[in-house]
């Protein structure tokens, strides 16, 4: 027999209670109440970040030099690429998201975060499961199973602080006061509800209790795929559809095209994972069904990519004021190149070339990086001015990182695709010896340590901008007024070019 | 294998419930009629339609008080 909710236990969440009349929460009252939970997921990703970003490099690095640190076992190529991948995907990447998921829900259903204590324990139980499980990769406890590389004993302590995160997203959105839903609210609760699914059932299936044989690749592709599609890729979208339109003060150009995106990513998408598996030992009409609905993407990338075109026409010359609107459509626009680039790889003839090579390691670093990376560089440029109330310190910080980060990781991505390619060529040509095939690698390897020292010069960069940031808001010699309030909500800023 | 195998299926059948749900209700609801409401929520009186709202960089603010600060 189910126990209804007390109704004591809403009314006691419920924001309408805490003030008189039920009158629209002030934007100053809603940024102040996410402050303390959305700065703590803010800062640890960005540790995260910077430790992903060593580990990174050290890998790196071992590609080309594989003698380097090679007498130290905990720091071999297995498991620092291991763990920076970790680091990167469930440190940086999911506690910036989730940041930006609380502030978002918060401004758009135009409610105060209520109770932020469970937030806050959330926040704390990510991060000591993940501290946990990637000590536990570079002990060598990895699964071996990719993404779903942390031990088996630090996952269920991720799964409880997700599972708070989900619900109090989805508590945010029952009180919310807004009763219209924009389209980034439909984006993250399809988020925070795909992210435990996916979660729960690979974790069941491969690690708790294993699938056994040629099905362990197949769900091991249906997560790794749709972890990126279905957790960050909605995040990434809600955050270009909520900033765009927000920076330059310009409605997005088509709503009609923007639920459109939704629907058929959410149609669509969770079917791509085995494009990845073309050529394994699986049923024809299982890899041929993925192809056809890869191919189908191209409907909410193109829509996107359209939406937010044209919803940019006529303000690009706002791109010199805002840091948000830079890192923002840098990410939109690397979304719709990733996204055709992912259509190309999933067809036949491309796939048996690439996928084993850095050209399938390029694209990943293209999705997650020019992509969901920038947007939320983007967003926390705005979000963290707004609950600190201060306005960001170094000017020459902001260009900095905007542009080791931009230049970093095209660098990145073009020259490594195409070295990807030559060694899938390479590999499919029986007569060159495997080291031969090694050697085409070397020089794009070796070029691609030398972009991730930029791309870590842009992360210093940031991380010293935040860390100042801070010292003005709770340090001894902070500043006495809000500025942002002064200088930019309440000016004229030019409309248009 | 029992228990596990009725949680992955009874999931794998609830999960598009939902999203049918939801699509009905957005219809039901009002949610993907009413376009233009829909794609001003993110303006408000404070941050109102027509206004940039995020003047960091290159502001002449900053430069004004960059050189009164050199003076």
């Amino acid at each position: 027999m189910s126990t209804p909710v007390s109704p004591g236990v809403l009314a006691a969440l419920s924001p309408r209670d805490s003030e008189e009349g039920g009158t629209q929460a002030q934007l100053a009252e809603i940024d102040a109440s996410c402050r303390g939970s959305v700065l703590l997921f803010f800062l640890s990703g960005m540790v995260w970040l910077l430790i992903g970003t060593v580990l990174a490099l050290v890998a790196s690095y071992k590609l080309h030099a594989p003698d380097f640190l090679g007498n130290a076992e905990w720091l071999t190529f297995g498991r620092v690429r291991t763990a920076h991948l970790n680091a990167a995907i469930y440190g940086f990447s999911a506690e910036i998201a989730v940041g930006v998921i609380l502030w978002l829900m918060c401004r758009l259903c135009r409610v105060p975060l209520m109770a932020q204590a469970v937030i806050n324990s959330a926040a704390v139980f990510w991060n000591v499961g993940l501290a946990i499980g990637i000590g536990g990769i570079l002990a060598g406890d990895t699964t071996g199973v990719e993404y779903l590389e942390l031990p088996k004993y630090s996952t269920p302590i991720l799964f409880l602080a997700f599972a708070l995160i989900a619900v109090w997203t989805i508590v945010i959105f029952r009180f919310r006061r807004e009763k219209h839903l924009y389209v980034s609210q439909w984006y993250i609760l399809a988020a925070v509800l795909w992210f435990p699914w996916l979660y729960s059932t690979a974790q069941l299936l491969l690690v708790m209790d294993p699938a056994r044989g040629a099905v362990q690749a197949a769900v091991n592709w249906w997560f790794a795929h749709n972890v990126l599609g279905l957790w960050f890729t909605p995040v990434g979208l809600a955050s270009i559809y909520y900033f765009l339109p927000k920076v330059i003060g310009r409605p997005i150009h088509s709503y009609y095209l923007s639920v459109l995106g939704f629907w058929t990513l959410a149609l669509f998408y969770n079917w791509n994972g085995f494009h990845h598996l073309v050529g394994g030992p699986f049923p024809a009409w299982m890899i041929t069904i993925s192809i056809v609905a890869s191919v189908m993407m191209i409907i909410p990338v193109v829509a996107t990519a359209i939406n937010h075109h044209f919803t940019m026409i006529g303000h690009f010359g706002k791109l010199k004021y805002s840091p948000t609107l830079r890192f923002i459509v840098f990410g939109a626009m690397s979304y719709t190149v990733s996204s055709l680039q992912g259509v190309l790889s999933a067809v036949r003839w491309f796939s048996e070339t690439a996928h084993f090579t850095h050209h399938t390691v390029a694209h990943a670093h293209w999705g997650m990086y020019a992509f969901f990376a920038m947007t939320m560089f983007g967003s926390m440029y705005y979000i963290l001015p707004r609950i600190t109330q201060r306005e960001w310190p170094s000017e020459r910080l902001i260009s900095l990182h905007f542009w080791c980060t931009a230049i970093g990781v095209i660098l990145y991505v073009v020259p490594l695709s195409w070295g990807g390619w030559l060694q899938g060529k390479a590999m499919l040509d029986a007569q060159i010896p495997f080291l031969d095939v090694v050697k085409v690698t070397l020089p794009y390897l070796k070029f691609r340590t030398v972009t991730g020292v930029i791309l870590a010069v842009g992360h210093v960069a940031f991380f010293a901008n935040i860390c100042w940031l801070l010292v003005r808001t709770f340090g001894p010699y902070r500043q006495p007024e809000p500025m942002i309030l002064a200088g930019v909500r309440s000016e004229a800023a030019p409309v248009g070019k | 294998m029992g228990i596990i195998t009725f949680i992955l299926i009874g999931s794998s059948l609830a999960f598009p419930a939902v999203a049918l749900y939801a699509l009905w209700w957005a219809g039901r609801h009002g949610q993907l009629s009413h376009q233009d409401k829909a794609s001003l929520l993110p303006f408000d009186e404070e941050e109102p339609l027509g206004q940039m709202t995020d003047m960091v960089l290159n502001h002449p603010r900053n430069a004004a008080s960059a050189s009164a600060a050199k003076s």
